[in-house]
């Protein structure tokens, strides 16, 4: 019986020791997250570091709403690929499909449960956003398009899209052959099943397609259409969702291929064309993105009202400048890193072959400032005056950068490992210009002249956050030990 | 229907922040909340300087964003004109507060009961206070108004919820004055119904010439103000209240 159950493709089933420790990881730190929540939930938020806007000086959305808006934009991934595949014919890209599909599940039930924190009665959130809904709110978009239609639509399209899977292994005797019996649910890849699956996985794509720019225009609404808030109202706060949604989605998705093509042993199917494909996807939304960037700053300066000015002022050479250039700085190294594989080849010839070791080195040292740095910004940690921590944020600033010069070189002959470096760095400019559109908006845009406020987010808000990554990947880890996470080969099958 | 609006004379305050108080003690707002805010102002250079004051209510707006926003309806505009919050529906997203132009959303970001200056029920406090709680329930404020007869008067209710001035519902419903009004000592604020030509608010507006703030934004406040100029970047805060939760 074990003997057959490994027999089962990608590991499905298979938990080593070292799975098994990362699971156990994960789950201390969602609980530890439920913890965090657990002191929110029975003082209030009043161990956020959220506070009223005006004459308290603060921020009343921050960390939850930021992440919030990371998670739906990361969901961009999945209904992206489906359209790609079954509306372009891009079969080569099929092997992410799936992975892609499970990414928009994972993300859109994390985006559900970051909402729910930011709210003060979050039981009757529940029950009065149906009970009450009014859909001239920007937020109806949000629990409709985005929560409830979106994400049940990904969840069908994942449905039918693994039902040719599920049949074909519910064939293999197994722990898991009832559940996937449930899933085949009677499908038995006849010609004519086949066929009509097709259809409907198509048509299915081309109605998420519009759901696809709507869900996530509908989420820069929540903050475009409010006249009273600088650096918020802009007619191109839904465009720029959508771009940057693709931006983290598609980077994230380039992430997990990666990891997917290092520790699976069907690596060969994740084929560098995949990378190459995705990356310069990846370079187009990015480079869409850095123009609207520049198109909005630039209105905003030149000709916005002051308060506009003050908001600009503060993203530029203020209060949050460190992390627009830092934004800005990832976004343009991820470009650099995507434009590699257009290199003409006489000059990739000469470009000598490094290890990546030392680079690593570097990148783990810069790590340690950065997060000193960090703690003491969150004023979890004061080790050091200000102009310490100055000098080690342009420390680890420093090494940072020479970790990416080191790295280059590599890159440049690695398809793989570009595509998920330049993922990394996009996402991680996202969560920042999430933060960025979230937070200054309300510290610095109030319109009467009240003294400017400030936002440092406190243990229970970093707690939350980090649980809700940990929980996302202990559902997406789990879910592909039960489920194939590429499609299984009817050749394949009958091999066995 | 009334049409019910505030006049607030800038000529005549003083800056004496009587209202503020009057608010507090009227609402039961907690600590640091101020449904009534009153701007105390500096212009000009050294010695050329001009001092000045702006009381900042609700400005229950015709227009109001924060009702336009608010996913469940717990904040709405009634027939008469008032801005009203109703806390037993408000599920806490703080969307209003962020639509709002004027910043006068307030959350209750811990239990009220902890948050009146003073835990009243912590160990040294009872040790002095021997267990006595102020009056801190105003019994008005627990009834439903308006022809919605939803509960929408005063604050301090419930942890997590959104609250702001409610023009003192209490008591506009039973022909009284707003605190803040009736306890102005230079009789700067005033408030009544536009819609009868022989109210205060109406012979004000008439006599003198008025502005709203933020005017350009399309609100539509009913909030007037006579006797002076909105703020403008010359406007600097002296005396802001820095009290955070």
């Amino acid at each position: 019986m074990a003997a057959r159950v490994e027999q089962l493709p990608y590991g499905i089933g298979r938990f080593s020791i070292r799975l098994y420790l990362l699971l156990a990881a994960l789950l201390v730190i969602v609980g530890w997250g439920i913890f965090a929540y657990s002191r929110q939930f029975v003082e209030g938020l009043v161990v956020t570091g959220l506070r009223d806007i005006g004459t308290m000086g603060g921020a009343t959305w921050g960390l939850y709403i930021s992440f919030d808006v990371y998670f739906v934009g990361v969901s961009f991934a999945g209904i992206t690929m489906a359209a790609l595949i079954r509306l372009f014919h891009l079969e080569h890209l099929r092997p992410v499909s799936r992975m892609a599909e499970a990414l928009t599940v994972v993300a859109l039930i994390l985006a559900a449960f970051s909402v729910l924190p930011d709210l003060g009665q979050p039981l009757r959130g529940i029950v009065n956003l149906f009970r009450y809904a009014r859909p001239q709110s920007p937020f109806f978009g949000t629990f409709t398009l985005v929560i409830s239609g979106y994400l049940f639509a990904s969840l069908v399209y994942l449905y039918l899209d693994g039902r040719r899977d599920a049949a074909l292994l519910a064939q293999q005797p197994g722990p898991l052959r009832g559940f996937y019996r449930l899933w085949a649910a009677g499908y038995r890849d006849t010609p004519a099943e086949r066929a009509r699956h097709e259809r409907v996985s198509f048509w299915l794509a081309i109605a998420i397609v519009p759901l696809l720019v709507t869900a996530h225009s509908t989420l820069g609404f929540v903050f475009g259409i409010q006249a009273g808030r600088p650096g918020w109202f802009s007619t191109l706060q839904a465009p720029g969702f959508v771009v940057m949604a693709g931006v983290s989605g598609i980077g994230l998705l380039l992430v997990i291929a990666a990891v997917m093509r290092a520790v699976l042993a069907e690596r060969e199917q994740l084929h560098e064309g995949i990378f190459r494909w995705l990356g310069t996807l990846l370079l187009l939304l990015i480079l869409t993105y850095l123009y609207f960037m520049v198109v909005e700053l630039l209105t905003t300066t030149y000709a916005g009202h002051h308060h506009e000015v003050r908001i600009s002022l503060s993203l530029l050479t203020g209060e949050f400048a460190w992390l627009f250039w830092g934004a800005v700085a990832a976004l343009v190294l991820a470009v650099i890193v995507l434009l590699l594989p257009f290199l003409p080849p006489g000059l990739r010839a000469r470009v000598p072959a490094t290890s990546p070791r030392w680079a690593l080195v570097f990148g783990v040292a810069a790590l340690v400032p950065a997060s000193l740095v960090a703690l003491q910004g969150l004023n979890l940690l004061t080790l050091f005056s200000t102009g310490a921590q100055r000098l080690l944020a342009w420390l680890a600033v420093a090494l940072a950068l020479l970790c990416f010069l080191l790295l280059l070189p590599y890159l440049s002959r690695n398809v793989v490992a570009a595509g998920a470096t330049a993922g990394i760095l996009v996402n991680v400019a996202a969560i920042g210009k999430r933060l960025l559109i979230v937070v200054p908006s309300q510290t610095h845009g109030t319109l009467l002249p009240y003294a400017e406020g400030s936002y440092t987010p406190t243990w229970v808000e970093v707690s939350i956050v980090v649980g809700l990554f940990a929980l996302g990947a202990l559902l997406y880890i789990l879910f592909f030990k039960v489920f194939p996470v590429m499609e299984v080969h009817a050749a394949e099958e009958g091999a066995q | 229907m009334a049409r019910y609006a505030m006049v607030i004379d800038l000529d005549r305050c003083t800056g004496c922040r009587a209202c503020m108080q009057a608010c507090k003690v009227e609402n039961n707002t907690p600590m640091a909340n101020f449904w009534m805010y009153v701007f105390r102002f500096e212009e000009g250079e050294y010695p050329d300087t001009h001092v000045w004051f702006m009381p900042r209510p609700c400005m229950h707006c015709d227009n109001a964003p924060c009702a336009k926003v608010c996913p469940v309806g717990a904040r709405y505009k009634r027939a008469d004109g008032l801005v009203a919050t109703d806390w037993d529906r408000c599920i806490g997203c703080r969307y209003c507060e962020v639509a709002c132009p004027y910043g006068v959303n307030y959350f209750n970001w811990k239990k009220p009961s902890k948050n009146y200056y003073l835990d009243w029920q912590d160990e040294d406090v009872v040790q002095v206070t021997g267990g006595a709680v102020p009056p801190y329930r105003n019994p008005d404020l627990d009834a439903p108004y308006g022809e919605e007869r939803r509960r929408t008067a005063g604050g301090g209710r419930l942890k997590g919820v959104i609250e702001k001035c409610t023009f003192c519902v209490q008591r506009v419903e039973r022909g009284l004055q707003p605190a803040c009004v009736e306890n102005c000592p230079l009789f700067a604020l005033h408030f009544g119904d536009l819609d009868d030509p022989n109210s205060t608010v109406s012979q004000l507006l008439r006599r003198k010439p008025s502005f709203r703030l933020l005017e350009e934004l399309g609100t539509e406040p009913r909030v007037y103000y006579v006797g002076g100029h909105p703020p403008s970047t010359e406007s600097r805060q002296i005396e802001e209240v820095k009290a955070r939760v």
